[in-house]
């Protein structure tokens, strides 16, 4: 069972860089990338970091501190330090309003 | 480690003149000087007979008398004279470096001489600038010269060491910083929007209300790090580059790495209002100063503990951000420089 919130507003995004949002305590990030939107978690797997403060860059999130790099559409980690992937949540977007899909616990 | 193939303040342009002057930069002895017709000095501070600091002799016109058996060295740092002997040995040399003098300030190049270009020089041209008011200083720091760079990427200390001067709550609460790079780059950007002014701009801009406050700090390595600072009454458009009715100043960082463990602190302010009136001058400049011996007392309390335990772990926080990306650069030019040096033969 999926619970959809409302997190932000189409006109929140921009294209270089990520949104932070919280949903329910969990920190999510929001991205567009070429007119996609996509949400992954947002605190690096290998570090406590904020992701959506690093880099965007070709599709991939780079983290600020200590450099690994995440596939933003799937949250795959494509560079060390990190091993783990992201978590991904599903998007739907309502006229302006963005919404994630976050599991019910 | 140093980065020795880039140039380095070595000192203000009034600190040079007839009387030598020395100074250890890169872990090297240096004299500095100035010749009978104006023109800055910089030889190495170490006579080549007896290691005495040439900088305890005296000039005698154009050269540098040694204050130990009177040998004498012109500019170039050749000897020209041996008392007591009329030939002079081809090894009595000491290392001269090229010297510029710009912004005020006396640039010299400690690397190899045939990369020594001028054009490299980091642009401070607001410390002479007709039109700002500018004025420098220099600080003695015991602390290795990327403390006081980290120091001045990271703007979260602000409302912390600076609470009282140049920092304020609103720093931290209604801020966002955006970081950007580039090949041998780092920005650090941030916007307070519509907040109280902090102390100091009150004191300087006159403000009655609230304001839109940037500070914006620009990295080039190794060590330059200027600032751009200042506020505009709230709304009035300066996000978008339109700056008008409010107060900019330009705070222009250079340090020189001493040793390992110490540092010349070369520091700078400019500002763009009342730039003919040394009060003022001297107002933004004596603010400025008092933040910076809290950052010292900072850098210096940094230093003690990594001399204790050198290299222990860290926490890096999401503020390090702009710190990090200027010592990943850092990193790349060491190993580039030691990867060009010329290798030592092995034996």
């Amino acid at each position: 069972m999926t619970t959809w919130h409302r997190v932000a507003s189409a006109s929140d995004l921009r294209d270089d860089e990520g949104f932070p949002v919280d949903v329910d305590g969990a920190a999510i990030a929001l991205y567009r990338i070429n007119g996609a939107i996509h949400a992954i978690d947002d605190v690096c797997t290998h570090e406590f970091a904020v992701l959506s403060q690093g880099f965007v860059q070709a599709g991939t999130i780079e983290c600020p501190l200590h450099a690994a790099q995440f596939d933003i559409a799937t949250g795959e980690c494509l560079s060390g330090p990190a091993a783990q992937d992201l978590r991904t949540y599903p998007v739907r977007q309502e006229g302006d309003d963005i919404y994630v899909g976050v599991p019910e616990a | 480690m140093f980065l020795r193939n880039s140039w380095y303040v070595a000192a203000s342009g009034h600190e040079a003149g007839r009387k030598p002057l020395r100074r250890v930069i890169l872990g090297e002895p240096v004299v500095l000087f100035r010749t009978e017709d104006g023109t800055p000095v910089a030889l190495e501070d170490r006579c080549a007979h007896r290691h005495l600091p040439l900088s305890m002799g005296k000039l005698i016109g154009d050269t540098l008398q040694c204050h130990y058996h009177g040998l004498r060295y012109d500019r170039t740092g050749a000897c020209v004279r041996v008392p007591g002997q009329d030939l002079i040995p081809p090894s009595a040399r000491v290392r001269s470096y090229p010297l510029v003098e710009r912004y005020r300030w006396l640039w010299i190049w400690m690397g190899d001489p045939a990369l020594a270009d001028p054009g490299r020089i980091t642009d401070y041209h607001w410390l002479d600038d007709p039109s700002w008011g500018a004025a420098s200083e220099y600080l003695h720091v015991k602390a290795n010269w990327q403390l006081i760079v980290d120091n001045l990427l990271d703007l979260t200390h602000l409302a912390f060491v600076h609470e009282t001067t140049i920092g304020n709550s609103a720093l931290v609460e209604h801020a966002s910083v955006k970081v950007q790079r580039a090949h041998d780059n780092v920005a650090v950007t941030r916007w307070i929007i519509d907040q109280p002014p902090p102390p100091t701009f009150v004191k300087v801009g006159g403000f009655t209300g609230n304001v839109d406050r940037w500070q914006i700090i620009d990295f080039v390595p190794p060590a330059f790090l200027r600032l751009d600072v200042g506020a505009t009454p709230t709304g009035t458009g300066a996000p978008e580059g339109h700056r008008v009715g409010g107060i900019s100043m330009r705070n222009l960082n250079a340090i020189t790495p001493e040793t390992e463990t110490t540092s010349h602190y070369f520091w700078g302010q400019a500002h763009d209002f009342d730039i003919h009136n040394p009060h003022t001058t001297e107002k933004v400049v004596a603010q400025i100063r008092t933040a910076f011996l809290e950052d010292v007392a900072v850098f210096e309390a940094q230093q003690v503990n990594l001399d204790l335990v050198p290299n222990p772990p860290q926490t890096d926080i999401n503020a390090d951000t702009g710190v990090i990306q200027a010592r990943r650069i850092l990193d790349r030019l060491h190993q580039e420089e030691a990867a060009a040096a010329p290798r030592v033969a092995a034996e």
